[in-house]
């Protein structure tokens, strides 16, 4: 099991291969409001800087309650755990290379358009365990920022400082390897080799 | 003795949130037995951790998985059993007093479909659907949130005149489309025949249906059977990530249809949430899963 410590490197994230199990320590960014991914894409185009830089960092599809303090000033994570990624493939090219991201995950995957991305900005995919929430919510340490609280909570652009989260799968490499579309690939063969059997 | 709305409130509730807190027992062990028979290193190792996970919900009254989905509830009303007060409007109760209960606090996943605002309510929430059982005398109640994962893929198409092949293709069709995205290992619960909503509603029952029974129907177990072998050929694994493990069950229940036939899918995730309970005519309550 490799442990991975953000802020990341090209070079460590260049060393990562699919179908390893890793666990990763440091400050992530997390949302899985799809209004949100809107808003950081027109901040991205409007030359607008996000409320926190993602830059060598990781923005993750887990939803996160947040609680917040009576007063507003402050917050508490009480839980987190993925959600389907493909559901934001529209803009997640754009913010693996707009944000300079070294690391994206959630559960599913990425489209074809992403493991471009991510090849061409030095970025992998981490399988999260859905249904993992009790478990992977012990990772927690602490709120570092939550930003766009007009949104509710698990759409709300959140920072949380995270000790040994995992263990997760890499699923998509920088290299251009997708597990997804190797395993979509593979069942789409099979399938037409259980029919031509069948046809025989 | 009259069922009360208050015990009908509070049983809604209760089997709400069993049901985010608890993997059903007989899908645990179906898991364990997979892990070892699981060829894929990642996959074996998923399902362990998968088994971690649901321990940990268990253990410490936390969520197996933070999208509770929208509470989908099944009722069957023994003929022989009388009511002290509303029935639907305590089911509507029993859904809010859970959301305003809830210890984590849940997320807000009931959407408007119209405007997309989230919130711990909804119109026609939560979805219940309800049946008489002829001359019993207790109320079942069945409750199986449904989340987006495995939600999303649902399907249901209407054939002429299918073949058993054609019906058993679009099955594997609709779980190819799924892949990784279903959190598997997945159950697959099939409705051939009736109408189009009522090939919905036999397959949700059948995705309910506790693992391990044999299809009374000689053809539908035969094709249980062939499908899930199918399933497992694929290849996507638990969590999507590779192995041979990606259905725990598939599950058939057939109506008499016309010349048309729906054909419906409906899927759930490894953690299968599924709770059932009673409220018998004497008033005592009896949790069967």
């Amino acid at each position: 099991m490799k442990h991975l410590q953000l802020p990341l490197s090209r070079a460590d994230i260049d060393g990562l291969e699919v179908g390893e199990m890793v666990t990763l320590s440091g400050q992530a960014t997390m949302s899985i409001g799809l209004p949100t991914h809107q808003r950081m894409v027109e901040h991205l185009d409007a030359g607008t800087p996000l409320p926190v830089d993602l830059k060598d960092g990781a923005f993750f599809h887990l939803s996160c309650f947040n609680r917040e303090s009576a007063d507003g000033e402050s917050h508490e994570a009480l839980y987190l755990n993925p959600t389907t990624s493909t559901r934001y493939n529209a803009f997640m090219p754009r913010l693996i290379e707009g944000c300079g991201l070294r690391l994206v995950g959630g559960k599913g995957g990425l489209d074809h358009a992403s493991v471009e991305a991510m090849q061409r900005q030095g970025c992998a995919y981490l399988s999260f365990l859905g249904g993992g929430c009790t478990l992977l919510s012990q990772a927690i340490q602490r709120v570092v920022a939550v930003h766009w609280t007009d949104y509710i909570a698990q759409f709300r652009l959140l920072t949380l400082e995270l000790s040994e989260l995992g263990p997760a799968t890499v699923a998509i490499d920088a290299h251009g390897n997708s597990v997804y579309e190797r395993l979509h690939e593979q069942a789409k063969q099979r399938l037409q080799s259980l029919r031509d059997g069948r046809a025989a | 003795m009259a069922i009360t709305s208050e015990q009908i409130t509070q049983l809604t509730a209760d089997l709400y949130e069993w049901s985010l807190k608890k993997v059903p027992d007989d899908t645990k062990a179906a898991l364990a037995a997979a892990a070892p028979r699981e060829s894929d290193d990642t996959g074996r190792k998923t399902l362990r951790i998968m088994l971690k996970s649901a321990d940990a919900a268990e253990s410490t009254g936390g969520l197996v998985c933070s999208d509770v989905g929208i509470p989908t509830y099944s009722i069957k009303i023994g003929t022989r059993v009388s009511f002290d007060g509303p029935v639907r409007q305590a089911i509507v109760d029993g859904f809010a007093r859970m959301a305003a209960r809830s210890d984590p606090p849940i997320l807000k996943m009931v959407t408007n479909p119209l405007t997309h605002q989230r919130s711990h309510a909804g119109k026609d929430m939560p979805i219940v659907t309800f049946d008489v059982i002829d001359e019993a005398d207790y109320v079942d109640i069945t409750c199986a949130p449904k989340a987006m994962g495995t939600g999303r893929w649902e399907a249901l198409e209407t054939f002429v005149y299918p073949t058993h092949q054609q019906i058993e293709d679009y099955v594997l069709d609709v779980v190819l489309r799924s892949g990784s995205q279903a959190c598997p290992p997945i159950v697959v619960g099939v409705g051939i025949g009736g109408t189009f909503d009522h090939a919905a509603r036999i397959a949700k029952e059948a995705v309910l249906r506790p693992f391990g029974q044999v299809n009374p129907e000689p053809v539908l177990a035969g094709m249980e059977q062939r499908l899930l072998q199918a399933i497992n050929t694929l290849g996507f694994g638990p969590m999507g990530t590779g192995g041979d493990t990606t259905a725990m069950a598939v599950h058939i229940n057939y109506s008499a249809s016309h010349g048309f036939v729906p054909v419906a899918v409906s899927l759930n995730c490894w953690i299968n949430r599924r709770t059932r309970a009673r409220i018998h005519a004497d008033g005592r309550v009896e949790r069967i899963e």
